[in-house]
């Protein structure tokens, strides 16, 4: 199949978590291993169970298809399917194709000899996921307080779980999540802009059309530093940039936990403390 | 047995402080002198300054100045001057633009939105100045000027929300007021009152490009440092010059996701992600209020809410009986 | 290191602490209710430790003994009886005994009266309180939408005090020629929130509307309400949130707030529970401002009035839903005259009769037709 013009020399054995050799080879460019397997099964069945929970609904809309997770009270059991067991299912089929995709790129990695930053990145990902769906409604003593499987419908769910706490924006973990959201951001752009801006650079600037030369690191850093009076350097902005992201990530997964089993009044109440501080009351 | 793992930098190096690229005639001299940072040094790096600080840039910051002290003594003064209920209820305080009866007036009564309206004009003088001195600090330094133009989307936004929505209006009470809470409480009204903002396809879209911005951040700053051992932050060098680490990189998300992109492709991904962000959320917000009164009924129409079943039987308006 | 480090590292710690520590945080076991179909998030939370500290604050006092309902009226045995007349003997002092324990348990009998005058009204609260019977059988009688079978006593408000301990009053807006647009600051009444604080004038006195949905998918210019009326409106839900100890989908699925069919039954309860709340406060409590001395009213010299935690008490149900009424309904489920007389000419400690009836011993006629009852019906 194709490969890049670079891509045999890498294609070697190795680097498997479990399984050795047995499926250590690529489909296409696909990279195959233990975990490609396991997370084509869980993909594809989660997926079937998907299309017959659509079936066994009212429409074939795709924005309004709904996989909805069982009543309050099934408690923490298996529902019967057609009453949200189809949703626990497919629940148990995502975590194990998102933990299988993470447990490829490890093999992936190693064979490559790189280091694990991504799937550790995306195992952030995951753990908010696993959040919504496994850690708060166990706290909170039910399966069905997990969100729809559906476009609209799980909107209509972060809505209405936004309300139950009367002004979800007041919630502090929320409003740090939110920050480190808008930062990624911003500091994307600007990261994005400033390599861009150093490897096409436009006309020159004396002005006869030629084009200009493609700049340095110190060009890059010049430019912060003049703008801002910082630059974090090349190394230090992706480093950055995976910390504002996690952090937005985590932040996140705070923010709903917190958000019935630790605390069930409004939002705006949680900021009394700041209000009664001793100092001024 | 533990491995590096390039997250922080252990063993700083501090070599001669770096004055930067020499500038062209008609530019000033750069203002102070560079310091070390050894707490900025476990991250990234440790030099502090020195700024350029031109025409631009220091008119942008008077004004940006002039503007916050508006809201903070307005934010004052609504506490009656009490230094410490000022600090107190922070949080809560707030500049509110005028109410609808004042229409586009300039000026309406300081007390009841002119001084909203002051303050909005001095920071937005000043955001446009920083825009200028962004633009104009890269063609000085012959780069190119895409952080400019991601700035420009940003700055849609800002001006979409609190100038040409209003004009769009008809009256600026709908802008956001200044202060930390309240313009939480703007945003929470602004859906409520506009039929739930979910159901607006631009906001989609642009929570869509915020979610993929951090997801490609992640991505991008977790491959950088996975292939750290092997110079892949050198991004412009292997840019001109491919090597293992751009190779190792592409085909790390080859092998996982069956396509990759380059060195440079990447930061092209990311510009256009973040700067979607602000530039359908401003779409959206324009398209609000002026042309879509209600999203949840415009959802309705075109077929995008899901049926909810019928579980409260009999419950009617008791003000139509 | 910086001199400065060590003073922000010191602050932002305590602050953390004071945050974590203070912050009153819940904790599992939480009661979760299911109010909207599954997966819709429509749920209600409650710490189990929280609920059980609510139910022992709320609970109905007993009445005193079981009244007798026969003999004389108690009309022809008390002078100046205008509203209980018709109550028998035993009733009425049954049900002064318990207004007693609800009202004034410390200050006993001569909190409104004059010991040795039981009759006289130169006390002002036995004229306040007499107003404030009338209230409490307009609502039982007229307000049935609202408060059902169950009804209301004064202990649903007052709950064992001289003042109901959640009241409201205005708040004049600061005098300096900065902002007023907006007077964004800590809003008590709206869970402290920065909401606006105009709210409870404006929906609980006044009669502003509420309503700020348009019915229609594309803008046709008929809306005139924008984002600030908005704040207001949500101002006030928040307020109705907090006093009720609910959250905003006990009314409402938020996917679509203005939809009466998506809507559970609870939100056509407190559509009458706003109704009710702005003719008590109009007819009753605002009428009874020249009574009141300085030390009860507002710094706006306006009345103390009544917002939904006045009764709720941060109780879906007040009192759990526990009908006090049962025991006194021909003192509280029936009406008495209920016109008020002309407070203006009330002279503390002078006035001996204030009322619109007579002040001969001769009974008043029993049950006269409607009184004033909830206002036209109308979109708010």
């Amino acid at each position: 199949m194709a490969l890049l013009s670079f891509e045999r020399k890498y294609r070697v054995r190795g680097g498997t978590l479990i399984g050795g050799d047995l499926f250590d080879f690529w489909v296409g460019p696909f990279y195959v291993g233990f975990f490609g397997v396991t997370t084509a099964f869980f993909a594809s069945l989660g997926t079937a169970l998907i299309v017959y929970g659509a079936a066994l609904g009212p429409t074939w809309n795709i924005w309004q298809i709904s996989i909805a997770p069982p009543d309050l009270s099934y408690g923490l059991a298996l529902a019967p399917l057609k009453e949200g067991g189809l949703w626990q299912i497919i629940t148990v089929c995502a975590i194990g194709a998102f933990c299988s995709w993470a447990l490829r790129e490890v093999e992936i990695c190693r064979k490559l000899g790189i280091g694990y930053h991504v799937p550790f990145a995306f195992s952030f990902a995951i753990l908010a996921y696993v959040t919504l769906v496994v850690v708060r409604p166990l706290l909170l003593g039910a399966w069905g307080h997990g969100f729809p499987y559906g476009i609209f419908s799980h909107l209509d769910w972060v809505s209405n779980v936004g309300y139950q706490y009367l002004h979800f924006h007041y919630n502090p973990a929320h409003m740090i999540a939110v920050s480190f959201f808008f930062t990624t951001c911003l500091a994307l752009a600007l990261h994005g802009g400033l390599i861009l801006s150093a490897a096409n650079p436009g006309a020159a600037r004396e002005g006869d059309g030629r084009r200009a030369e493609v700049k340095t690191p110190e060009y890059e850093d010049t430019f912060f530093r003049d703008i801002i009076g910082y630059s974090i350097g090349t190394l230090g902005i992706h480093r950055l940039g995976l910390i504002l992201a996690l952090n937005a990530g985590f932040w996140s997964a705070v923010c709903i936990v917190i958000s019935g089993p630790f605390w069930n009044q409004g939002w705006p109440q949680w900021w009394n403390w700041w209000l009664e501080l001793p100092i001024w009351n | 047995m533990t491995q590096y793992q390039n997250i922080l930098t252990v063993i700083q190096i501090h070599g001669p402080v770096d004055d930067g690229i020499d500038l062209p005639r008609g530019d000033s001299e750069r203002v102070g002198s560079p310091r070390v940072s050894r707490l900025l040094g476990w991250i990234g790096n440790a030099q502090i300054g020195p700024i350029y600080l031109g025409f631009l840039g220091t008119l942008s910051l008077v004004f940006g100045f002039i503007a916050f002290e508006i809201i903070g003594l307005n934010m004052l003064a609504s506490v009656d001057w009490n230094p410490i209920q000022f600090v107190r209820q922070l949080f809560w305080l707030s500049l509110e633009p005028p109410s609808a009866q004042y229409g586009l007036k300039v000026l309406p009564p300081l007390g009841e939105g002119g001084w909203w309206l002051i303050a909005g004009f001095f920071l937005t003088l000043s955001v446009l100045l920083w825009w200028v001195r962004v633009y104009r600090r890269a063609r000085q330094l012959e780069l190119g000027t895409h952080v400019a133009w991601a700035f420009a989307s940003a700055i849609f936004l800002f001006l979409s929300l609190g100038f040409i929505r209003p004009l769009l209006m008809g009256n600026f009470s709908e802008a956001v007021p200044f202060g930390i809470f309240p313009h939480l409480d703007w945003t929470a009204a602004f859906s409520i009152r506009y039929g739930n903002l979910y159901y607006n396809p631009f906001h989609c879209l642009s929570i869509v490009f915020l979610y993929g911005s951090v997801l490609l951040f992640a991505m991008h700053g977790a491959t950088i440092l996975a292939v750290g051992k092997y110079g892949g932050e050198r991004e412009l060098e292997q840019i001109t010059d491919r090597g293992t680490a751009s190779e190792r990189a592409a085909l790390f998300w080859r092998w996982t996701m069956g396509f990759n992109a380059t060195m440079e492709s990447v930061h092209r991904w990311a510009w256009w992600f973040a700067i979607l962000t602000p530039l359908t959320g401003g779409i959206g917000i324009l398209l609000t209020g002026t042309v879509v009164d209600n999203w949840y009924l415009w959802g309705i129409e075109h077929g995008i809410v899901p049926p909810a079943p019928h579980v409260f039987p009999g419950v009617v308006d008791p003000a139509a009986q | 290191m910086q001199l400065w480090v060590p003073f922000a590292a010191s602050a932002g710690s305590l602050l953390l602490v004071a945050s974590f520590f203070t912050a009153g945080w819940d904790a599992p076991p939480v009661e979760s209710t299911q109010i909207g179909y599954r997966g819709s998030g429509m749920y209600l939370e409650k710490s189990v430790e929280r609920q059980a500290a609510l139910k022992a604050a709320n609970v109905a006092p007993p009445a005193p003994w079981e009244a007798d309902p026969s003999g004389d009226r108690a009309g022809t045995i008390y002078e100046n009886l205008q509203v209980l007349g018709n109550l028998s003997d035993d009733q009425l002092n049954q049900f002064m005994a318990s207004i007693t324990e609800w009202v004034a348990p410390e200050q006993g009998c001569e909190y409104c009266h004059n010991l040795e005058n039981l009759a006289s009204d130169e006390n002002y609260r036995k004229v306040v309180a007499r107003r404030m019977i009338q209230m409490n059988q307009a609502i039982n009688v007229d307000w049935d939408a609202h408060v059902g079978q169950t009804g209301v006593t004064c202990y649903t408000c007052h709950r064992g005090k001289n003042i109901p301990e959640n009241h409201w009053m205005m708040e004049p807006p600061p005098a300096n020629l900065f902002s007023q647009a907006g007077m964004n600051g800590v809003n008590d009444a709206a869970g402290k929130s920065s909401l606006p604080k105009a709210a409870l004038t404006d929906y609980l006195l006044g009669d502003e509307p509420i309503r700020v949905h348009s019915l229609s998918a594309l803008a046709a210019g008929t809306n005139s309400a924008g984002v600030k009326e908005t704040e207001r409106t949500f101002s006030l839900m928040v307020h109705m949130s907090e006093s009720l100890g609910v959250n905003c989908v006990t009314c409402h699925n938020s996917r679509a707030f203005n939809s009466w069919d998506q809507s559970p039954p609870q939100r056509v309860t407190a559509w009458h529970g706003i109704k009710m709340v702005r003719t008590l406060n109009n007819d009753y409590l605002t009428g009874l401002t020249p009574i009141f001395p300085e030390n009860r009213k507002g710094p706006d010299g306006d009345v103390f009035k009544v917002n939904c935690g006045t009764c709720h008490n941060g109780v879906q149900k007040p009192l759990y839903g526990v009908s006090m009424l049962q025991d006194y309904l021909d003192a509280l489920d029936k009406k008495g005259p209920a016109d008020a007389p002309d407070y203006s000419t009330y002279v503390p400690g002078e006035t001996k009769v204030m009322g619109a009836a007579t002040s001969d011993a001769s009974p008043p006629p029993p049950a006269p037709g409607p009184g004033p009852g909830p206002g036209p019906d109308q979109a708010n």
